[in-house]
Formats: structure tokens, C-alpha cells, sequence
């Protein structure tokens, strides 16, 4: 067998035995499993605009927030069904991407950076501000309804199409163009390249899966609050994972997303006071001592494609 | 050294677990909680996982329950919501714990109460004081301190009573603190006071001068304040300087630390505040509680931990009359008990809502706390009116 086809293969069993999780695994392991997925799509959405383009957004936990909050608005006053809710939470986050993103990406650097750690907090007060239609600092609380499992499901489809969707633009001539505007963005728009045009494409791209995956887990929650859904430490995250795994690669924030999910359960749950600790190490250790993530290094090393 | 002492501690209790016999037949009854131990709330839940752990060890020395020993697993939440879902998830399917007690704050619980309830398991949660948590036809979830929204009924009963005419109602805008306003609102319109303001402030808020100067020109008889400490101290202090002179002013979270009145000094006296219990209130059990709290822990417990500790002893005491560790048996028992702890009352309503526990008024006396109201608590008789900032 190719490696290819062994790849394919192995990917096609990893989804099946994926989909028959829920009948064997604890309610615990369902919902761990379905945090992974969780973090899946939004690593490999920030991604999409920061390990592609080098615009870093410290804020894209916005477009998480946005998406929950607008989930959750259609599902307690509309009486949506949570499918559809969930994907009105993607359209939000990419309206407010496309508002943000049109002035804010023609910052360069640490610019752009700031620009959307303060998105975060404005939409966090707007949220606070708008209280007849989020509550305000009440928060919402949904209708109780157990759907755990078939949330799983949509969680693990929204991972696997940010994924995808990864794999479609990095192997095309649009990540091409984006990663050209991440090496030298002047070079790029000397080369012909509408850089403006592309680096929306891409924001908007990046913020549709945050919503989806914020909606989602507005409903698996049951309840959310401005500080629940705005946290610094999302993006945080997010951005941890990536740079882990491998950042401009199609599966190094699914790695990053799973080995450090896994390994913060684990610590986690046995050092109470410690886990921050270690997992600020962890993030200490990466930096310092692989700056291009484990696919990175292993890209090098093995002469692995570009496009893995 | 606080952190090394911390992992040695764990180390050692970790060593200590797994090399102690098992006792009894059947091993320890295991108890799950996840608390906010670091994050925003970390103080707060902190001392209530103290009350949790004191409560352990004199079930303990007691005998424990129904025969065996009780044994907490807690985990720390972060406090945040989501965090905590996960946790309960993991200690009722993974962990199999036989109980679980409550976390830290109304908007934690909000959240964890969807998976307890999920897998029926019952929940005392000590500290959650949002009534429209308990409101949701849940049917396992149970309140010991008292609902947000009568904090202050103390403060609203004695103007009432002395018969002061207009009240201004100033709040943080967050969950806890609105409730707080609102039923300060309610409560005065019924006892026919007149509310003259009202008016939020966003959480942080750090500059009173706009809302004092309206307040001042309004000249109410009494300012009601929904506050956390950062806002009580600021608040207090602007009022000196704008000279916002009321005939009664209170706050509800905060003015009850002892920072509050090393902070202010003098210009603490006569303000009210409201508290769900006090070291200084003639609960049973209390003089010992505070003891072995001290003798432990090395410093005064806060009400938080007070109500970590009934919150458990309600749930211990339902185990114990159930004769059983089952969920609808235990259920049945909560909603039916009714017991006095260290902490005051306990009675709820079918919603498992609490009925029976009394807030408490004091007053800042001679930099002491004082309890004021309700009548049959007080230790000491209010100083009324306040008079004018410079002769306190």
C-alpha cells in the first residue's frame, strides 16, 4: 500500500470509529471528545487567517462569542431548532468579521494584533450594554434539553469541515497567494496580488467556524454570560495549539488541539493548583525549542509535503 | 513557599490515599465538587472548599455515613461555567462519586445544574443565590443561603419602621447584584417608600460623581447599594467628598470584610451592610465551628465557608435520614428536613428553594460589626440617624 492510500485509509477508519464513540464511551468521554472536536475548529480556523497571512488576531475568540450569542438569542426568543441556530451563529461571526475585518486588516502587525483583542472587548460591553435582547449581565439561559449526542455529531462534522476546508485552501492557489502575503506582503502586491481582497477572504473564512462551534456549545452549556463566552484565554488557547502543532499545516492544529487538550485534562484533574503551571511550561518548552511546531520539524526533517 | 508547601501537601495526601486500607467493606462514600479554585472567584471558592474539607473531617471523626467514611473529590473549575459542565460530567460517569455537593457562584451553577440534573443526582449547592436558577423546575437541586434579591430587606425594614419616605437603588450590572437591586425595589414600594433613583453601573466602574451628584439633588432618606467590595469602598468615598449625607446607607457584598473598615476607617461607621451570617450569630454549633476553622485553617472563615460547611452537614443529615445514598430517597428527605446549623435555618420549597435562612443586618460600630436586624439576632441597637461625615 502508498502511504497515501494507507492515510486515506487510516482517516476513514479514525471517522468511523469517531462515529461510533457515543454508544460505547461515558457521558464524560462524549463530552471530552466533543471539547476536542471543539478545539479542532477553532484552532484550524485561526489557522486559516494567522498561520496562513501572519496576521495575528488575538481576538478571534470574538467570533466564538458573537456566534453563541446569536445561537442562543434565535434559539430562546426565534424558537429555532439548534441546527439552524448553529449555523446563523457562523453567518453571525462572519457579519461581524466582514465589519471588522474591512478597516482593521489594513493594519500591519502588532497593529492588527491589538486592534482585535480590543474587538473582544468591545463586543463583550456591547453585550453587557444590549440587555432586552442578551440579557445583559444576567446572561442567557436556554431550554433545558439533553442533546449531547447529537451535538457530538455536529461538533465532529464542524471539525472535519474546518479541516477540510484548510486542505482545500492550502493546496490551492488562494493559500498560495496568502502565505505569499505572509512572507512579504509588498512582494505580493507587486506581484499582482489583491492582498486586501484576500486577506478578507480569509478572515471571513476563519470566523465562520468559530460561530458554528460557539452556537454549539451555547446549546451543550444551556447557559452563557458575557464573561463565559469572551475569555482572553480562548484565544489563548487557540493560538497555543496551532503554534504546537504547526502553524500554515492542514493537520498540525488538529494535532496541537488533541495533545494539548488531552494532556491539560489529564494534568488538570490531578494537580489543581498546578495545571496552569505546567501548562504555561508546555508552552514555554514549545516556543523555545520548536517555533515551527511538531509538523514543522517534522516537514524538515523528513522532507514531508508542504501541504500535510 | 506557599505553592512548594502546596505540591508537598498534595504529594503527600496523594501517598497517604493510595497507601491507607480501605475501611469498611465497602470504602469510602466519595463526595464530588468542582470549585473555583483559581480564576476570578478563587478567594471566594476557596474558602467554601475549606468548609467542605472541615465538614469532611468532622463527619469523619463522627463515625462518617451510614457506616462509612466520606471522602471529597474536588476538582478546580476555573471558574468558569463551562469548565465546571465538564467536571460534573466527568466525576458522576467517570468517577462514579455516590454524591455531589455544589460549586462556587450563581452563574457556575447555572451551568453544572444541567448535568446533575441530567443523571439525577441530587445537588446542595451552598452558594448560588439567584432565585431564577431554582425556578426552572429542577427537580434535584437544592439552596441553603438566602436569595439575592432579600439582601436588603434589613435595611428597608428598619427605614420602614423609623419612618423615613424616599430610597435611592444603586447596582453593579451583573447577575448577583441586579437581583439584589430588584428586590430592594420591590421591598421598599411595598413598605411604601418611595424609590426617587435607580441607576446601574458597569462592573469595574471606579468614578460615582455623575450618579452621587443626581442622588445628592434627589436628597433620598436612604441609599441602598447592590455592591462587591471595590465598589462599596469607592463608593463611600465619594459620597464623603461630594458630601452625600443619607439617613441610612448600605451595602450589600463587601462591607463586610474586615478590609472594608481598615480601608475607610471612621468614615465606616454607620453604614449598614447585609451578610448571610455573621462568627457573631447565636447559631448552634457555632462557637465550635469557629474553633475548629481557626485551629485548622489559621484564619476567620468568611460566610463563604460557612455555608460550604452547613451546605454539606444538610447533605450528610439527608443522607443520614434517607438510611440511603439514592438520589430520590435523599431528595425526598431535603425537601421535607428542617434543621438549624451554624449557619441559621433550613427549609425549602418544592423547588427546593430556601425559605427558612435569614439574612442579617449589621452596622459598623466603633469598627465592630454589629447585628442589627432581624430583631431576635441583634446584638446591639442601631445608631440612627447617621449624622453629617465630618462628626463620625
Amino acid at each position: 500500500m502508498r502511504p497515501r492510500t494507507a492515510f486515506r485509509v487510516g482517516l476513514v477508519l479514525l471517522v468511523a470509529a469517531l462515529a461510533a464513540y457515543p454508544a460505547v464511551g461515558t457521558g464524560y468521554g462524549v463530552r471530552a471528545m466533543l471539547q476536542i472536536f471543539m478545539w479542532v475548529a477553532l484552532a484550524a480556523s485561526w489557522n486559516l487567517i494567522s498561520g496562513l497571512t501572519g496576521y495575528v488576531s488575538f481576538g478571534h475568540v470574538a467570533f466564538f462569542g458573537a456566534g453563541a450569542y446569536t445561537g442562543a438569542i434565535l434559539i430562546t426568543s426565534a424558537g429555532w431548532s439548534w441546527p439552524a441556530a448553529a449555523l446563523a451563529g457562523g453567518l453571525g461571526a462572519c457579519v461581524v468579521a466582514l465589519v471588522i475585518g474591512y478597516p482593521c486588516l489594513r493594519l500591519k502587525g502588532p497593529y492588527f494584533a491589538i486592534a482585535m483583542l480590543g474587538l473582544n472587548e468591545v463586543l463583550r460591553a456591547l453585550v453587557s450594554y444590549f440587555e432586552g435582547l442578551t440579557g445583559g449581565g444576567n446572561g442567557i439561559s436556554l431550554p433545558t434539553l439533553e442533546a449531547t449526542v447529537p451535538v457530538y455529531y455536529a461538533m465532529g462534522v464542524a471539525a472535519a469541515a474546518v479541516t477540510l476546508l484548510a486542505y482545500l485552501v492550502i493546496t490551492s492557489r488562494f493559500g498560495l497567494r496568502l502565505m505569499t502575503i505572509r512572507e512579504d506582503e509588498v512582494a505580493a502586491e507587486a506581484m499582482g496580488i489583491d492582498t486586501a481582497r484576500h486577506k478578507l477572504y480569509a478572515f471571513l473564512l476563519s470566523a465562520a467556524g468559530p460561530g458554528i462551534v460557539g452556537a454549539l456549545a451555547a446549546r451543550d452549556q444551556g447557559y452563557i454570560e458575557p464573561i463565559s463566552v469572551f475569555p482572553l484565554a480562548t484565544t489563548i488557547t487557540m493560538i497555543v495549539m496551532v503554534l504546537f502543532g504547526g502553524k500554515g499545516t492542514v493537520w498540525g492544529p488538529v494535532l496541537g488541539a488533541v495533545v494539548l487538550f488531552v494532556s491539560q485534562e489529564l494534568v488538570w484533574a490531578r494537580f489543581p493548583y498546578l495545571h496552569q503551571l505546567l501548562f504555561g511550561s508546555i508552552i514555554v518548552a514549545v516556543v523555545l525549542l520548536m517555533p515551527r511546531g511538531v509538523l514543522g520539524l517534522l516537514q524538515q526533517k523528513y522532507h514531508l509535503p508542504r501541504t500535510i | 513557599m506557599r505553592l512548594t508547601a502546596r505540591i508537598a501537601l498534595i504529594v503527600g495526601v496523594i501517598v497517604a490515599a493510595s497507601t491507607l486500607p480501605a475501611v469498611g467493606q465497602q470504602g469510602p462514600i466519595r463526595i464530588g465538587a468542582s470549585l473555583s479554585l483559581t480564576g476570578s472567584y478563587a478567594k471566594l471558592g476557596g474558602n467554601q472548599h475549606e468548609g467542605y474539607k472541615l465538614c469532611e473531617r468532622d463527619l469523619n471523626a463522627k463515625g462518617g455515613l451510614l457506616g462509612r467514611k466520606v471522602e471529597f473529590v474536588v476538582y478546580d473549575d476555573q471558574s468558569a461555567p463551562p469548565t465546571a459542565v465538564r467536571l460534573y460530567e466527568k466525576l458522576i460517569t467517570e468517577d462514579r462519586v455516590d454524591g455531589v455537593m455544589g460549586p462556587y457562584s450563581s452563574p457556575v451553577t447555572e451551568a453544572a445544574a444541567n448535568v446533575t440534573e441530567k443523571y439525577k443526582k441530587v445537588m446542595v449547592s451552598p452558594l448560588a443565590a439567584t432565585t431564577s436558577i431554582f425556578r426552572k423546575g429542577r427537580k434535584y437541586l437544592f439552596m441553603v443561603i438566602s436569595p439575592a434579591e432579600g439582601y436588603l430587606e434589613g435595611l428597608v425594614d428598619i427605614a420602614a419602621k423609623r419612618g423615613l419616605k424616599t430610597v435611592a437603588v444603586v447596582n453593579e450590572d451583573t447577575l448577583f447584584s441586579k437581583a439584589a437591586a430588584a428586590g430592594a425595589v420591590e421591598l421598599a414600594k411595598k413598605r411604601g417608600l418611595q424609590v426617587v433613583y435607580q441607576e446601574a453601573y458597569p462592573k469595574g466602574n471606579t468614578d460615582f460623581s455623575a450618579l452621587l451628584t443626581k442622588v445628592k439633588s434627589l436628597n433620598p432618606d436612604v441609599i441602598a447599594a447592590a455592591t462587591y467590595f471595590d465598589d462599596a469602598v469607592a463608593l463611600t468615598r465619594q459620597m464623603k467628598e461630594l458630601n452625600v449625607n443619607p439617613r441610612m446607607y448600605g451595602v450589600t457584598v463587601g462591607g463586610d470584610l474586615p478590609e472594608f473598615y481598615e480601608t475607610l476607617k471612621q468614615n465606616a461607621e454607620y453604614i449598614y451592610g447585609a451578610t448571610q451570617w455573621e462568627p457573631s450569630l447565636p447559631y448552634p454549633g457555632q462557637k465550635e465551628f469557629l474553633d475548629a476553622y481557626k485551629k485548622e485553617f489559621g484564619h476567620e472563615p468568611s460566610y463563604h465557608s460557612a455555608a460550604g460547611y452547613a451546605g454539606c452537614v444538610v447533605y450528610a443529615e439527608g443522607v443520614k435520614r434517607a438510611g440511603s445514598l439514592d438520589s430520590d430517597k435523599v431528595r425526598e428527605t431535603l425537601l421535607k428536613l428542617e434543621t438549624r446549623t451554624m449557619f441559621g435555618d433550613y427549609k425549602v420549597d418544592g423547588d427546593g428553594f430556601q425559605l427558612a435562612h435569614k439574612m442579617a443586618l449589621f452596622q459598623w460600630q466603633d469598627g465592630k460589626k454589629h447585628t442589627v436586624w432581624p430583631d431576635e439576632l441583634a446584638s446591639a441597637k442601631t445608631r440612627f440617624p447617621t449624622p453629617s461625615w465630618t462628626q463620625r
